[in-house]
């Protein structure tokens, strides 16, 4: 694609996904909605455009909410710091410290159920975790459960919450509707009801990076690195040593391969379809 | 020499399919297929559920053939081993947990897709087919670009696969007049379909609407797979072979989705071999099982056969032998901690089928040309069910054998 091109489609790009957030706009106020940001280029990209348009359009740009799980690269807090700073954000750093603590403050830690606050008990017990302990890893299926999915429940709860932004992306070339860039999450058992919107769905990975540099978008010094997507620090792998990641072959590769497959990813997946 | 494609569809019953006789209109583009199509009748699944049937579709060996099931035996033959061996490159897009990278069923491919490391939500928990689809045509344009070698592409869709929340359009194809919210199928999942209570028929009906409504979505992933390869110019030089790992139940035994039953609804699978070159479709009527697959496709692309492949060639068609084919089965509850293991078999010859339970020690026999819905036993009275009977039991816990041997080692 030739550099013109390039920048007429992140415009349409950034377009679409301005016309979504000004779709939310319309049917909440900022103060009930959040804005979820990981320090990723996903979550980057779209807290940018979300900003852009309440520039634009003088409106006060909403709360922002981040999950500290703990096992989290000293690189991605930095630079969140510097950019809330720089753009004035009201940022809510979330971390599930009972959990933390009754891991003995280290990685790997074994964490016994009894010692957990009733919350995060009745959190184990909803997804059917039936083991008197279990190690704490922030992305194994117990622990990304208590350490990212209670936390964003309890932050929607407490704050309430009516619509909360997220950097998701589905890579894929099937037109969206309207429809798709909203999904309603009903109230169930501990889970508060509200709408999540996906501004950035239909940009790909490439797309993401097109948009960063032609529009500076701020990026953690990660990515020049070589990682292509991060996660907790114990589990993301360096996809190329010293490749950036936009000169990378996005194509033909994937973007997750630097996480780390577990059995505990492959028992949560089988529970999703209905095994165990 | 021609690709081969193995595009299998999880839990894809061979009754929804028009090419196999439905009027419900789910598979109009397969359907379209048949000029080109070898298509088996009497095609069997070698296990009723995900881990029992793969073993017999890639490593064309039977499932509780080597101890208790774990990860994948290194003593099996993965079907892309002996292919990249030969220089054919070896490409698998997949989003079945079961068949991932932990498990080893990675062995020998070149691109070895399995989704593991994306994040999936409860209501959608794999990668859904239209994105398999995108994944393999970048990687088949990058490959059409480089050394253009022939190749072996598997791809899974599993679309199908509970829980049942098909998106409105699909619904609407099948049955407008259902209206019901995302939300509320989910429900149905957890709290019926999880539950395996099959007991009201108004649900189960409902629930089979749902999964026909993804019949019709996959129907249209194949679609777009086989634009790809019509873009890409590489469809009239590919050999396709399109079938499913096992069906699905909607209470014509008594439950709901799949476990270690071995009745028609989870065994008998549609198998559909698509060759541009033929000028008309062809059906084979041979009993046939999938542990078949993975030496047709040594022998398409030409090669000696593979000596650790249980199965037989189904080209050409003239000498494929008439024979019988063995199912097998562990109860997946009771894998986990249970100290009786309840394994199950199946063996069928011509339209007589034996199911043997071990832990009960219980025989059950149909014949299914005169009671094709399995609900008649009639073990104790057919004149053939010795015959049978011997068939099969030297099969039946032979891996209880093999699991103590490997624990002595």
């Amino acid at each position: 694609m030739t550099e013109q091109n390039k920048v007429k489609r992140c415009a349409e790009l950034v377009a679409k996904s301005k016309e979504v957030v000004r779709d939310t706009f319309s049917r909440f106020t900022p103060d009930e909605m959040t804005i979820t940001w990981t320090g990723g280029k996903d979550s980057t990209t779209t807290l940018w455009i979300i900003r852009q348009v309440c520039l634009e359009d003088n409106i006060k740009l909403p709360k922002v909410m981040t999950i500290d799980e703990y096992d989290s690269f000293e690189e991605i807090h930095d630079f969140m710091n510097k950019w809330a700073k720089e753009w004035k954000l009201d940022l809510e750093w979330c971390r599930n410290d009972d959990v933390v603590k009754a891991a003995g403050g280290k990685l790997g830690g074994i964490v016994k159920v009894k010692d957990l606050n009733e919350r995060n008990q009745a959190e184990l017990k909803r997804i059917g975790f039936e083991a008197d302990s279990f190690p704490f890893e922030a992305e194994s299926y117990t622990g990304n459960h208590l350490m990212k999915t209670v936390m964003f429940n309890l932050y929607i709860e407490r704050h309430n919450v009516k619509a909360v932004f997220q950097g998701l992306r589905r890579d894929e070339q099937t037109a969206r509707t309207q429809d798709d860039y909203f999904e309603k999450k009903e109230a169930a058992h501990l889970i508060p009801e509200h709408v999540r919107i996906k501004p950035i769905l239909h940009f790909s990975e490439r797309d993401i990076w097109d948009n960063t540099m032609i529009n500076k978008i701020p990026y953690c010094v990660l990515y020049e690195q070589g990682y292509r997507s991060l996660g907790a620090k114990t589990t993301s792998q360096i996809a190329a040593p010293g490749v950036p990641a936009w000169e990378q072959d996005l194509e033909h590769t994937v973007e997750r391969a630097g996480r780390r497959q577990d059995k505990e990813q492959m028992m949560d997946r089988l529970r999703k379809l209905g095994y165990m | 020499m021609k690709n081969v494609i193995l595009l299998t569809i999880d839990a894809l019953r061979k009754d929804v399919l028009g090419c196999y006789g439905s009027q419900g209109g789910l598979t109009p583009f397969i359907d379209s297929l048949q000029d080109n199509c070898l298509k088996f009748t009497r095609a069997q699944a070698s296990g009723p559920y995900t881990q029992a049937s793969f073993p017999g579709l890639l490593t064309s060996s039977y499932y509780l053939e080597y101890g208790k099931p774990k990860g994948l035996s290194p003593n099996r033959t993965l079907i892309s081993e002996p292919l990249k061996r030969a220089g054919i490159v070896t490409a698998a897009f997949h989003s079945n947990p079961y068949l991932c990278d932990y498990l080893g069923w990675n062995r020998g491919w070149d691109v070895f897709y399995d989704s593991m490391e994306e994040e999936v939500s409860e209501q959608i928990p794999y990668i859904k087919g239209d994105v398999i689809n995108n994944k393999v045509a970048s990687w088949l344009t990058s490959h059409r670009q480089g050394d253009n070698l022939p190749f072996f592409l598997w791809l899974h869709y599993m679309d199908i696969h509970e829980p049942y929340l098909p998106e409105r359009k699909y619904i609407d194809l099948v049955d407008p007049s259902i209206n019901i919210t995302h939300d509320e199928m989910f429900r149905l999942f957890s709290e019926v379909l999880l539950k395996r209570g099959a007991s009201n028929k108004g649900t189960v009906k409902l629930l089979k609407k749902l999964y026909d409504a993804h019949v019709r979505e996959v129907d249209g992933y194949v679609k777009e797979f086989f634009a790809i390869l019509e873009k890409l110019d590489l469809l009239p030089n590919s050999v396709i072979i399109i079938t499913s790992d096992h069906g699905d139940e909607f209470g014509e035994h008594g439950g709901l989705s799949h476990d270690d039953k071995m009745y028609s609804e989870l065994v008998d699978t549609p198998l559909l071999i698509y060759d541009p070159a033929r000028d008309k479709g062809e059906v084979c009527q041979k009993l046939t099982s999938n542990i078949d697959i993975p030496p047709t496709i040594v022998r398409l692309f030409g090669l000696e056969p593979v000596a650790n492949f249980q199965g037989c060639s189904l080209l050409p068609l003239e000498d494929y032998p008439e024979k019988g084919c063995f199912g097998e089965a562990i109860d997946q509850r009771s894998q986990r901690g249970g100290d009786i293991e309840k394994d199950t078999y199946f063996y069928r010859q011509q339209d007589l089928k034996v199911i043997y339970r071990a832990n009960l020690d219980s025989w059950e026999m149909y014949n299914l040309k005169a009671d094709p819905k399995e609900l008649n036993n009639i073990i104790g009275t057919s004149p053939e069910a010795e015959e049978l009977k011997i068939k099969l039991k030297p099969r039946v816990r032979r891996w209880l054998k093999d699991n103590l041997r490997g624990e002595q080692k």
